[in-house]
C-alpha cells in the first residue's frame, strides 16, 4: 500500500529509543516538580515573558535551563517516529488500525482534557496542560499497539 | 461482509503466515479477515480470490445487514 507520509521501518527502533528516553526524562522533571531541569544555556527567544514582572521580550538572547526543552523534543520527535514509521509489513488492515487508533487518542484525550478543565483548578491546572501536550501522542502509540497485539494474536 | 478464506486455507494447506506472505499483506490482516473482523478492499478480495483460484462469490458473501 502507497503512502506519502510514513518513514522507513529501520527508524522505528530509533524512534523508540528517544521516545523511552523523553518519557523517563520526562518522570524526572516532572518528579521535582520542574524544577530540576539544567545546565543552562543561552538561547534565542522570539518570544518570552518574565514570571515575575510580566514584561514581554521578542527577538531576545535570554538564559534558559534546557532539560525539560530536550525532553520535550525527546517525547515529541520520538514519538512522531514510532508512530510514523511504516510496520515491517505494512498493508491496508495496519493503515485502518493507525487510522483508528489516531481518532481514539483524539477522543479520549479530549475527554480527559474536559474532565481535567471542571475538575483540577489553580497551578495543579499548569500540570495538567504540560502533561496534555504529549498525552495524544501517548494515547495513539498505546492503543495502535495494543490494537496490533490483540489482532496478531490467537492463530487457528 | 463474510468470507471463507480459512475453508480456503485448509484445501491448500496454508497456514496464515503462508497465506500472509503469497499475497504481501501481515498476518493479522488475515487473522482479522477470518475473524471476520476486517472487511478487505476490492484490490485484497480479488488478490485472494486470483490466489485461490476462485470467482470473488465463492470466496466472499454479503451478509443481510450489509
Amino acid at each position: 500500500m502507497k503512502t506519502n507520509y510514513l518513514l522507513p521501518h529501520k527508524y522505528k527502533k530509533l524512534g523508540w529509543l528517544l521516545f523511552l528516553i523523553g518519557l523517563i526524562g520526562g518522570i524526572v522533571v516532572s518528579a521535582s516538580n520542574f524544577e530540576s531541569t539544567g545546565p543552562s544555556i543561552k538561547v534565542l527567544a522570539i518570544y518570552s515573558e518574565s514570571f515575575l514582572n510580566s514584561k514581554s521580550h521578542f527577538f531576545q538572547i535570554i538564559e534558559n535551563e534546557i532539560f525539560d526543552e530536550i525532553v520535550s523534543l525527546f517525547i515529541i520527535i520520538g514519538g512522531l517516529v514510532v508512530g510514523f514509521t511504516k510496520e515491517k509489513i505494512e498493508d491496508e488492515f495496519i493503515h485502518k488500525l493507525r487510522h483508528e487508533s489516531l481518532v481514539w487518542a483524539f477522543i479520549v484525550n479530549y475527554i480527559v482534557l474536559l474532565f481535567t478543565i471542571i475538575f483540577i483548578y489553580d497551578m495543579a491546572f499548569f500540570d495538567v496542560l504540560v502533561y496534555n501536550m504529549f498525552t495524544p501522542l501517548i494515547f495513539f502509540i498505546i492503543r495502535f499497539n495494543f490494537l496490533k497485539l490483540k489482532s496478531g494474536d490467537d492463530e487457528e | 461482509m463474510k468470507n471463507n478464506i480459512k475453508v480456503q486455507r485448509a484445501i491448500h494447506d496454508m497456514t496464515q503466515a503462508d497465506l500472509a506472505d503469497k499475497i504481501g499483506v501481515s498476518r493479522q490482516t488475515i487473522n482479522a479477515m477470518e475473524k471476520n473482523k476486517y472487511v478487505p478492499s476490492t484490490v485484497l478480495s480479488l488478490k485472494i480470490a486470483k490466489l485461490f483460484k476462485k470467482p470473488l462469490e465463492e470466496i466472499f458473501f454479503l451478509e443481510d445487514d450489509d
